[in-house]
């Protein structure tokens, strides 16, 4: 009886300490997703929190500062449009007009100030373009190319 | 004609397993010993007709048959033979025929080599395997077909993705492919056991090196990709906790607690129903990972489109899981007698505590992984669990893992004395806790790092002092020279001595998490001609960008002179890769390995190519390049513990 009665409590400890485990991992890295029109109705709640934030980058909202790593331009699900700020590289597939997802918190003056850009990444391909270049002579991520 | 005679042979194949499962059965109920033999041919003509199939897919993708839509999305007419070989495992039709392929190799090789052993069990082997390969097999006749075929014939194909056009892509999914099929080996003879109601130890015996086999391929599939990961993707990481990855990753830690709890029951004839459900669970996660990477539920970079395949899988997930356990209840009866442990202190309850780690660190990474899964089931919230959750759970279990692997292989079965754990560890923790003072006096600051480093020295220390003291035995009792002796010690006990390296390679591993997730650096700059960043002792300046046509795609390369120190270290040239198919160019990083520490360029983007202006991120990581030398130094282990140094038994499977 002593025996199964130390297993139990062993078993209960461990349960314990992997619960905790748990609880703290969700807590500091469980990060909610929304959309430009979810984050908007709600501003004043989603201050301060860790979000991810999804949507289409909005056409000819890009801008990149001359230090070449600040990035600004908005995040639109159709219906409300959001302004981000990034400093950092964006990852290759990051464009206009394409989908992205952002993770970082709402800053001051409504600004979404992102810490990481994730590109929609996909293992299936758009088809050929006919005509597209392909020696590019410049490439900033998100600008549209120049024509050699 | 090449898609026709693939898509017979996959129906012919589908046949020839459904006679696979219904033969033992017609055994059984018939009792005619004709039937059996009936197993055996139906895994032989699975063999024949798969392999013609697979053939088939590979021989229209080198000619690059184009009317096969398959081809047709996977190779152009300017892909290398090698990668359009290679395209057979680029999506997914052709990676359930290569897994449905690795599979029936594996089943026809059980079933050579024990063709005249286990007359009771095989039967039920061969139908197992048959039951798994008509799943697949179905599924690559139904689902995700191949062999579709297109008109009209286009005149030029898609092309792979340019991120799989690299070495380690080509090995990456088969290895992970022949781990994950490797687990269906003792999966197979577990059930049958089961079936038959021989609930001994011979199934595990049997399947022992089999299953070290699986582990080691689990293994190299996982640090290959790792390695693909920080060498291609040029993000420079190795480990994201992406889903898929996870997917890889988790059947991984079931079957290293199976290879370590077997031990127990083969010498204590305990944990039986543990280990059956082990590695019923084990098997159950290559399912599930397939299901994850195949279905697109969670979406992640490896993630293939949407489809029927996800449905199909998770109805045979549930149908394996279903019938195993049900089997298990069913021979509740044969498992009462059990022994019981003598001592919390002794070796069995060291094992059955990293059993608890690995299957706690399971559950953890598993809850992690499907979260946003039931988050928006069952709230519709949709969340994503992100990976300094994996981090903060793993880091303490492995760490603990680690601590174990130290006390696991010397501390004594049924009950440790106190002299044996002075003898074992007295000088090894003395050594290491020295070591440990010393780091933190000397760089190591955080607490979780140093914790990591002393751990690992223990580890090191149990084992040359353990090997010190065996090798000094051989010497006085055989008078051997340390090298003989040490053969010696490998040959007699090698499934001991062969787990003790691959436990050196969990330690170098260790290291280089440990290291490169602790103290790495990084920074990014938009450099002109001439200007140069700093980045720890390096100096690196930009010389130019340089654009040129290759085969497949129009490269850009940015060349930068290294300094370190003052010294220079050379040209490096990260690129960008322009691929006419695609939206997006592909990075191309480069790095310079060393044994303290990895530098690390990407080229993140430029303008006006005339101007030369480019926008470099730099990381230094420390102790990366030990993680890839532990993957070298498990493979040797491995190669110690299934040698079949005793010729005459040939690949008999008991060690």
């Amino acid at each position: 009886m002593k025996r199964t009665r130390r297993f139990i409590i062993g078993g209960l400890v461990i349960l314990a300490a992997l619960a905790y485990l748990i609880y703290g991992g969700m807590r500091e890295a469980l990060v909610y997703f929304v959309t430009p029109s979810e984050l908007k109705a709600n501003e004043g709640e989603s201050k301060g929190k860790f979000l991810r934030l999804g949507g289409m980058v909005v056409k000819g909202s890009l801008q990149r500062d001359p230090d070449g790593l600040t990035y600004r331009f908005e995040l639109t699900d159709g219906s409300a449009a959001m302004p981000i700020y990034f400093r950092g590289v964006p990852p290759d597939l990051f464009t206009e007009g394409k989908g992205a997802v952002v993770e970082g918190k709402i800053g001051d003056k409504g600004l979404f100030v992102a810490s990481t850009i994730m590109a929609k990444h996909s293992e299936e391909y758009s088809p050929h373009e006919q005509g597209k270049e392909s020696s590019p002579r410049s490439f900033i991520p998100g600008e549209e190319k120049k024509q050699p | 004609m090449t898609a026709g005679v693939g898509y017979v042979s996959i129906f012919l194949a589908l046949l020839c397993a459904l006679w696979g499962i219904i033969a033992p059965i017609l055994a059984q109920r018939t009792r005619n010993e004709r039937f059996f033999a009936g197993a055996r041919a139906a895994i032989l003509g699975q063999f024949v007709f798969v392999t013609l199939g697979a053939s088939a897919l590979i021989y229209g993708l080198v000619m690059t048959d184009f009317s096969i839509k398959y081809v047709a999305m996977n190779t152009t007419r300017a892909t290398p033979v090698y990668y359009r070989v290679t395209g057979l495992w680029g999506a997914l039709e052709g990676s359930l025929l290569l897994w449905e392929w690795i599979l029936i190799i594996f089943s026809a090789l059980v079933a050579w080599i024990y063709k005249d052993r286990h007359r009771e069990l095989m039967p039920w082997v061969l139908m197992i395997f048959s039951v798994v390969s008509t799943f697949f097999l179905a599924v690559v006749a139904f689902a995700s077909n191949p062999f579709e075929t297109v008109f009209p014939v286009p005149l030029d194909g898609r092309g792979l993705n340019p991120l799989l056009e690299d070495a380690n892509m080509m090995t990456h999914p088969p290895l992970l492919y022949t781990g994950f099929v490797g687990l269906t080996v003792p999966y197979a003879f577990a059930m049958a056991a089961l079936i038959v109601g021989r609930l001994d130890e011979s199934w595990i015996v049997t399947t022992r090196r089999w299953t070290i086999t699986a582990w080691f391929f689990l293994t190299m599939g996982n640090l290959v990709g790792a390695w693909w990961s920080y060498h291609v993707l040029g993000w420079g990481g190795y480990w994201a906790w992406d889903p898929v990855e996870n997917a890889a990753f988790m059947p991984w830690l079931p079957a290293t607690a199976f290879l370590h709890s077997v031990q127990v029951q083969e010498r204590r004839r305990m944990l039986k129903v543990w280990n059956l459900s082990l590695i019923i669970i084990a098997f159950s996660l290559t399912i599930f990972g397939t299901f994850l990477t195949r279905s697109g539920v969670l979406s992640s970079i490896h993630a293939f489109s949407n489809g029927p395949v996800g449905g199909v899988f998770l109805a045979f997930l549930a149908l394996i899981l279903l019938v195993s356990f049900g089997l298990l209840v069913y021979r509740a009866d044969h498992f009462k007698e059990q022994q019981q442990l003598d001592s919390m202190v002794s070796r069995e309850s060291a094992f059955l505590l990293n059993n608890v780690v690995l299957v706690s660190a399971l559950f953890t990474i598993f809850l992690g992984t499907i979260f946003p899964l039931i988050s928006e089931a069952v709230a519709g919230v949709p969340v994503s669990v992100g990976a300094p959750y994996f981090n903060w759970v793993t880091v303490p279990l492995f760490l603990l893992l680690v601590f174990l692997m130290a006390v696991g292989p010397m501390i004594a079965w049924r009950r440790a004395s106190w002299d044996n754990l002075r003898r074992n560890f007295l000088w090894p923790a003395a050594a290491s806790l020295m070591i440990g003072l010393v780091l933190s006096g000397v760089w190591i600051r955080e607490f979780l790092s140093l914790l990591g480093f002393t751990l690992c020295t223990f580890v090191v220390a149990t084992i040359l002092f353990d090997t010190a003291l065996a090798v000094l035995a051989r010497r006085r009792v055989a008078g051997e020279g340390i090298f003989t002796a040490l053969a010696t010690l490998a040959r007699r006990n090698q499934r001991r001595y062969g787990g003790l390296v691959v436990h050196l390679g969990i330690v170098l591993i260790t290291l280089g998490i440990a290291g490169s997730m602790s103290y790495s650096v990084e920074r990014q700059a938009t450099l002109g001609q001439g200007e140069t960043l700093a980045i720890g002792a390096y100096r690196i300046r930009f010389e130019g960008l340089r654009g040129s046509e290759q085969p497949t795609h129009y490269r850009v390369e940015g060349a930068f002179q290294v300094f370190n120190n003052g010294h220079a270290l050379g040209l490096f040239s990260p690129a960008l890769k322009f691929f006419p198919n695609q939206q997006s160019p592909v990075g191309r990083a480069v790095h310079r390995s060393s044994f303290s520490e990895d530098l690390y360029l990407i080229l993140s983007g430029f303008s006006e190519i005339e101007n030369n202006r480019a926008t470099l991120k730099v990381l230094v990581r420390p102790l990366v390049v030990w993680i890839w030398l532990g993957g070298v130094v498990i493979a040797l282990g491995t190669l110690v513990a299934i040698w079949p140094f005793r010729k005459d038994r040939g690949w008999k499977m008991e060690g």
